[in-house]
């Protein structure tokens, strides 16, 4: 029942796509209004479809019917809420369904939301593209992703459930779908990237009309990732968030793309600037979210994220492969109507500072990429393998990291066009104030080293930059000097600033220690005192629970633990941490107490500023919802920007 | 405008100073812990999917851990260490690649990169200066109709 539910809502939603495809490419070629209005259908359609086998799927789970395939290799009986419904999203197949499901829901929201401009050629093109999109994500799951292939349960069989490290936290019901959104939000500004150039009308309506779909997409990619840090630190027990796994960076390197493009989008708005490279950004990001599930989910590179390889990846990789090819031929095909007439007068301007920071996000990018991939480069040449790791991306990452900063300490304050050193000393005073401030709050709670300073010295300046730019907002405009695209970017900064003090302070000053305690034996790790007070069996329904009990400075009791897993015997420790405004304790259970033996493994992290890490994401999120607000009307477009002006001494600079 | 001068500099000074003060005095001494930590987040778990020795939790990788530890109290330094797991489960052990050979290019890729795109960036707006050079002159016509513009919008040149 749930089989052919959900096979019969694969061939709906591709038949939507597929009859969509071809009524707006029919409609494009005659030229006729009518066809073209029937988008919204076809785009209800695949939607309907990803959604008929996404309930279907969910049913199967939730009733554990083990005649599908994926439910007898993913779910089982025993998965509490909400884990059997997330057990959806921990393999390949179902993270195809999920990812439709959304792809649909874009089309939809698409189509409806510019259902009076349907029959506009631009947007029939970026229909196109969205249904080809829909089209391929069908076919991986009627072809190689099949989430709906039948099983012949022997009487009595209960599945294993999702991979363990996928039940052990609730975030994970949040985690993927946040992720999701981000990815496949980026389609709708790549749809109408590829519409423009196809049509050929690259002024800067386009951008425009998709400026707040790519916001919506940036702010959900921010909050998956952010989210997926979070999880990262609450279940796999090592006390950081941030390993530069190659799942993370595939999820990271659509993010830098997508910065990058954000901010020198607005030189293209305001100027007319840097067309080719905009679009560039955009199809970059967009590829680079196919090019991050092929690298995580072909299973080239080994990754923790390894629970959902399959064969899928040259599927993926020829998409990616067309999805490039069709970029570059277009832009290239488009060329001459690129060339940006307008230019950039002087480097000391908003547009150079733009253009620097696209630079060092484009060499973050780079980096990563290389270093994700360069294992595979050398192993085609030399056939020999090496790693590439932590300690490569924090060396060359760390510099690109403090060049943001500095940037987004000078960057506000900059006017359009160019400025002069005294309008500059001007208006950087009192920010560049705030990076001695800074360094002396933190010697004063005990920071030393020199690199930790820097990075809270430019971050002091940053934020001085930002609060300067949110004062001035708001005493010009009251409560809307907070919305709109400047004044919640600026938000979106302080979100940054929050989250790189705190990337600094929990790296550079965290205290670890392992040990093997007896009952009633302490510990020490930087002046905390914990006492192992004995352990205890919790009984839970798919699980028992190994638990250490734990006491932390002769005060409160945590407890980590270590999970048995019924279904498949596995083991997984959850951490338990004392969690503060200033600093965390993260306790680890490695080995819990035996009858073999009585000792328990312990392991201690004591770390400042972890929790500044959810607070500053909170803050990213934030900022980007704000800037999506709609804020003061936009300049009119007859406003004389884009002639260069003659040096004036009379005039006053422009604030 | 000299006093200005005078206030950024010693902005700078303190600044620096600052920084040198902090940088210079003794950090809290770390744990060996931490040490042990530090060499076990540049090795990979070779049992593990892509986890560092230090992230892992895997019994080979608190073996590894334990065998660290014995190095350390053989009193060998880091690069010793690094160089015994080396030998000892091959090169693919350190995460860290090496700066020699074939494999730094990793390392000096990114850095020609991005000297590249700073030359590129460099050329452009020298490029784009020499173009502003011959700017044409306004013309009064010109400002009139601007003027025109903006007295239809109801103001001046604001924002």
């Amino acid at each position: 029942m749930n089989l052919a539910l959900g096979v019969a809502g694969l061939v709906l939603g591709m038949i939507g796509a597929l009859g969509g495809m071809t009524s707006q490419l029919v409609g494009l070629r005659g030229g006729r209004a009518r066809i073209l209005e029937r988008a919204p259908g076809y785009a209800a359609l695949c939607f309907l479809g990803a959604a008929v086998s996404f309930i279907a799927m969910e049913r199967a789970l939730l009733t554990n019917d083990t005649t599908v395939r994926y439910v007898a290799d993913h779910g089982s009986s025993r998965t509490p809420f909400p884990f059997d419904v997330a057990a959806l999203w921990s393999a390949l197949e179902g993270s195809i369904l999920l990812w439709s499901l959304i792809l649909g829901g874009f089309t939809i929201a698409v189509a409806l939301k510019f259902r009076r401009k349907l029959s506009d050629p631009l947007v029939g093109w970026a229909m196109v593209v969205m249904f080809i999109v829909c089209a391929f994500f069908f076919a991986l799951m009627l072809g190689p992703a099949s989430p709906f292939r039948s099983y012949n349960p022997a009487p009595g069989f209960d599945g294993p459930g999702p991979n363990v490290l996928l039940q052990n936290h609730v975030l994970m019901a949040f985690h993927p779908p946040m992720l999701y959104l981000g990815y496949v939000g980026f389609t709708v500004p790549f749809a109408f990237a590829i519409g423009a150039l196809i049509t050929g009308r690259l002024g800067e309506g386009w951008l425009i009309e998709t400026r707040r779909w790519t916001l919506l997409a940036y702010g959900f990619l921010t909050a998956g990732i952010v989210l997926g840090a979070w999880w990262s630190y609450e279940v796999l027990g090592w006390g950081g968030y941030w390993a530069w796994d190659p799942v993370e960076i595939a999820s990271f390197l659509p993010w830098l793309t997508a910065s990058a493009f954000i901010h020198s989008v607005m030189m293209q708005e305001r100027r007319g600037l840097l067309r080719v490279w905009n679009l560039s950004l955009l199809c970059a990001t967009f590829s680079l979210t196919i090019l991050g599930t092929f690298l995580t989910r072909s299973g080239v590179i080994e990754s923790v994220h390894a629970f959902s390889e399959s064969d899928i990846g040259a599927w993926l990789l020829s998409f990616f492969g067309v999805i490039v090819a069709v970029s570059v031929v277009l832009i290239g095909w488009r060329g001459d109507l690129l060339r940006s007439p307008g230019r950039i007068d002087s480097p000391l301007s908003r547009e150079g500072a733009f253009l620097a920071n696209n630079l060092v996000f484009s060499v973050f990018a780079f980096v990563c990429l290389l270093g994700v991939t360069f294992p595979l480069i050398v192993e085609a040449v030399r056939n020999d393998r090496i790693s590439v790791g932590e300690p490569f991306f924090n060396r060359m990452t760390t510099p690109l990291g403090l060049a943001l900063l500095f940037l987004m300490g000078v960057a506000p304050v900059l006017p359009w066009r160019r400025t002069n050193a005294e309008t500059l000393r001007q208006r950087l005073w009192w920010p560049a104030w705030c990076a001695p401030g800074a360094v002396a709050v933190a010697l004063a709670f005990g920071a030393r080293g020199a690199e930790p300073l820097i990075a809270f010295a430019l971050g002091g300046f940053a934020a001085g930059s930002a609060l300067r730019q949110v004062g001035l907002a708001t005493r010009r405009q009251g409560w809307r000097g907070f919305v709109g695209r400047a004044n919640g970017g600026m938000i979106v900064h302080l979100g940054v600033i929050v989250i790189a003090v705190a990337i600094a302070a929990s790296g550079s000053y965290q205290h670890q220690g392992e040990f093997s305690l007896a009952e009633g034996a302490t510990a020490r790790v930087a002046g905390h005192t914990l006492r192992y007070e004995g352990s205890r069996v919790v009984e839970a329904e798919n699980r028992r629970e190994l638990r250490a009990r734990i006491r932390i400075d002769g005060g409160a009791v945590f407890e980590p633990r270590i999970n048995q897993y019924l279904a498949t015997g596995q083991e997984i420790g959850t951490p338990s941490v004392d969690v503060g405004f200033r600093r965390d304790i993260y306790l680890s259970l490695q080995r819990a107490a035996s009858a073999e033996n009585a000792t328990i493994g312990l392991r201690v992290i004591v770390a400042p500023l972890v929790q500044w890490l959810w607070f500053g994401g909170a803050i990213m999120v934030l900022g980007t919802a704000l800037s999506a607000f709609p804020g003061r009307r936009r300049r009119n477009p007859l406003d004389p920007v884009s002639q260069p002006v003659a040096e004036t001494r009379d005039q006053p600079v422009p604030v | 405008m000299r006093r200005h001068r005078w206030a950024w500099a010693a902005m700078g000074i303190v600044l620096v100073g600052l920084v040198v003060f902090g940088a210079r005095s003794t950090p809290d001494a770390g744990t060996s812990d931490d040490r042990l930590f530090a060499l076990a987040s540049q090795m990979r778990c070779m049992a593990c999917a892509g986890e560092s020795v230090s992230n892992s939790q895997a019994p080979l990788a608190i073996e590894m851990r334990g065998l660290i530890r014995q190095q350390m109290r053989s009193g060998k330094t880091d690069d010793e260490i690094l160089t015994y797991f080396a030998d000892r489960y091959g090169e693919r052990v350190l995460l860290r690649p090496a700066s020699s050979g074939l494999v730094s290019l990793v390392w000096i890729v990114p850095i020609v990169v991005a000297a590249a795109a700073v030359a590129g960036l460099g050329l452009a707006f020298a490029r784009w200066r020499r173009m502003s050079e011959t700017v044409a002159e306004v013309s009064e016509e010109d400002r009139d109709l601007v003027r025109r513009a903006l007295a239809k919008r109801g103001g001046g040149p604001t924002r």
